[in-house]
Parts: C-alpha cells; structure tokens; sequence
C-alpha cells in the first residue's frame, strides 16, 4: 500500500489530458478528474494492490465520465460540423501543421463516444488494449473494432480535409 | 514467410502501438513493405497518435489547480470525518503513507480542527515517529546519557512528570528524547528508544484538555502500529513498526508504571 498516494499523484496529470480530449471546457476537465480523485480515494481498498493503479484511475474516470454524458450535464457531442463558426471552416488554411491539427480535432469529435474512448485511452494515453477492454467494460475484440473504426474515420476526415474539402473521395 | 500466421487488422494497431509481440515484428515489416496500402494505413495511425500528443500533452504538464491537490483533497475528507477516531486516524494514517513515500505534505493546516482530540494526537503521533525513527543520526535531541538533564527539561516544559518509561524488560533501551510542538501551539515530548535489531519504537505524550479521557486505541499503517490511549488529559502513543502485540507489551509496562507512579 505504501506510496499508492503517490502513485495516484503521479497519474493526475495523464487524467486530465484525457479529460481534457474528451471535453473541451476547461472547468469541465477539471472538475471530471477532480470529483475521479475524490471518488478514487473513497474507494481506495476496493483497488486490487496486485493491478494497475492506472488503468484503474481510468475506469473510474470513465465511468464518471459516461454518466455525465448519460444525465446530459456536459456537451459529450459537439456541435456537427456545419453549425462551426465562420472563422473555423471558411477561414483559407494558413498553415498545414495548423489545419491538420484542427481537422483532427474536429475528426474526433465528431467519433460516436465509444470509439473516441477507445481510440484516446490508446493512442493517447498508451493503455493495452485488455487494459482499455477493462476501462470501458468490452470485450477486447470489441476495443479492436471501435479502435480500427475510430482510426479510419479520423484518417478519412483528415485526407478528406487535406485536399480540397468539397472534393468526393474516391473510394477504393 | 511460410509457416506465420497471417497479418491481420489488429496486427497493425499494435505494431503502431508498441503492443505487438516482438517475434511478430519481422512478418509485420515484411508485410508493410510488400503492401503499400497497408503501409499508408500505418503511417496515418502513426501521424494520429502523433497529432493527439500534440494536441493534447500540454494539458497534462500544466500546473494543477488547486482542486486537483491531492493533499488538499486528503484533507477535505479528513475534515469530513468528524465520527469515530479510528476513521479518522486511519486517514490520519493514509496521509502518512504518501509521507513516508517522500510525498510532500504541502497542505499548511493538515489536521482539521473537527477531529477527534485522539485522530489528531495520533496523527501527531505517527508523524512524529515517521520523521525521527528513520534518522540514524539526529533521532533525539537529548541523548539517554542525559538522562537527568532531558527528564527536567520536558517536565517543565509539559508542566508535569515528564520521565522516560522504562522498557528494558522487554529489550528496548532509550536512545534520547526531544521536545515536540503541536499542530495547536502546545508542548509534547517524544521519548526515542531501540531494541537489539535496531529497531526504534517512540513513546509520545502530549498535554491534552484537563480531565480528558480515551480509551486504549491501535491503529495500524502498513508495518507501522501504533497503541494510543488519552489518561486524564495526558495522552500516550506508543509507535513502532513491530507486531500489534510488542505494541502492546510496551503499553501494559507503560500504563503499569504510570499506576505506580500515580
């Protein structure tokens, strides 16, 4: 048990990077990793000392997040594409490194919330993919498939948004 | 390549995540450099976690704001928890582990002012062993040697009999004493002492409002025990990372001694 305080300590930091991929406003990352802390220190003894404290802060990040999003208190949807300000879509690309990163922002929002999970606890955060299995509570088949889905639409999204937008993809 | 098994969809997640088998690794490089559609795929998957890490890794390396402080948090709950001073020493307890880590308490007023007289002698307590039983220098402030010296000293200070116990029965010599403040601005005094193993066990007795009474108590924190008990308005703490039952061996003589005295 000794230093598992610490441990929790040192995983805040990843907590709230991947608060703050899933939702946007800055008070709503943090009080989704803070009421994650508090719920993680009450239910300290239930945290099985054999497995790993980080995946496990994670579950509970998680969950806490999908019931927010169940009773509707945060905007886990973003506004569809076309409601996007002016500024955002109609402003000529400046710089690509810029643009393709806001591609990618809008790319991921736009994922239905089971993929966008999957993908950030994977690709972002680095879990296995029984630990990220574990989080969201699938099969890991079913993480395989939600990463895979999520990976290709970004990487439509971002193709797509490279070339000139209102261009039709071939498809293949 | 005859004879492994053929790549599949997932093989290329993990050979972009760092999640494939190692021995995996050559028939998947293979595969990419034979298939350039494949290859394009992984690349884009690539470009992606990249993205994300830009996008998002400047969050975490921000400073946290106050409510994410988990020393702070730690202390909110131990406020909170007001009813039995066993849940709130082994909070008490629970924020010691992160010290005893080398986490740093940053909180300034640690112990709220709610908890139980007992929660917060043992929280006191705990700490106080967890500082000086490790240093193998400086433990005490007083050496044993003067015995005379560190027995008047902390008596005027607590204002009372303030000697030494005597454990020798049970292989424990004093090592020194020190003068200790507490979290309310009064005096307290640590008596250090060690066995044959090296082994250091406090005795901590602390001034508390007149006439205060608590029963005998133990908590226990990772290896480290502690036996607490408040007798009219003077509290004992006995702390020790040794078995509950030397904990207690070393109170009966306490308690037995101060009988006699009394």
């Amino acid at each position: 048990m000794s230093g598992v305080i610490a441990e929790i300590e040192a995983c805040i930091p990843a907590l709230r990077r991947y608060a703050a991929a899933l939702l946007r406003d800055r008070q709503e990352v943090d009080d989704l990793v803070h009421d994650c802390l508090v719920r993680a220190l009450d239910q300290l003894h239930t945290w099985r000392q054999d497995s790993n404290l980080r995946a496990w802060l994670f579950s509970i990040l998680h969950n806490l997040f999908v019931s927010r999003l169940r009773k509707n208190k945060v905007r886990g949807t973003p506004e569809p594409l076309d409601n996007l300000p002016d500024g955002v879509a109609g402003m000529p690309p400046r710089q690509d490194l810029h643009m393709e990163s806001r591609d990618l922002m809008r790319a991921l929002d736009a994922l239905p919330v089971e993929q966008r999970t999957v993908l950030l606890l994977v690709a972002l955060e680095d879990l296995s993919y029984a630990d990220a299995a574990r989080v969201t509570g699938v099969p890991i088949g079913t993480v395989m498939s939600r990463l895979s889905r999520a990976r290709e639409k970004l990487r439509e999204s971002v193709d797509g948004a490279g070339k000139a937008r209102p261009v039709l993809r071939r498809v293949m | 390549m005859s004879g492994t098994q053929p790549i599949r969809e997932e093989d290329l997640h993990a050979y972009v995540d760092g999640q494939l088998e190692p021995a995996r690794r050559p028939a998947v490089e293979d595969y990419l450099a034979a298939t350039p559609a494949a290859a394009a795929k992984v690349a884009a998957y690539a470009a992606q976690r990249n993205a994300l890490h830009a996008a998002f890794d400047a969050r975490a390396a921000e400073p946290l704001p106050p409510e994410l402080d988990l020393s702070r948090l730690l202390e909110t709950r131990l406020a909170r928890r007001r009813a039995p001073w066993r849940l709130a020493a082994a909070s008490a307890a629970f924020l010691l582990i992160g010290a005893a880590a080398g986490w740093a308490l940053r909180g300034a007023t640690l112990v709220a002012n709610e908890a139980p007289p007992m929660a917060r002698f043992a929280q006191q307590a705990l700490a106080t062993h967890a500082v000086y039983a490790v240093d193998r220098r400086h433990p005490v402030e007083v050496q044993a040697a003067e015995r005379e010296h560190l027995v008047r000293w902390l008596s005027n200070r607590l204002d009372r009999d303030a000697s030494p116990p005597d454990l020798s029965s049970i292989g424990y010599h004093l090592i020194g004493g020190r003068l200790l403040a507490t979290e309310r601005g009064g005096p307290a005094a640590l008596f250090m002492y060690e066995n044959e193993a090296h082994v250091r066990l406090s005795v901590i007795l602390r001034p508390m409002a007149p006439a205060l009474h608590a029963p005998r108590t133990e908590i226990a924190r990772g290896e480290t025990h502690l036996c607490g008990w408040i007798d009219n308005g003077l509290g004992y703490a006995v702390v020790a990372a040794m078995p509950d039952a030397e904990i207690d061996r070393a109170s009966d003589l306490i308690r037995k001694e101060r009988d006699r005295a009394g």
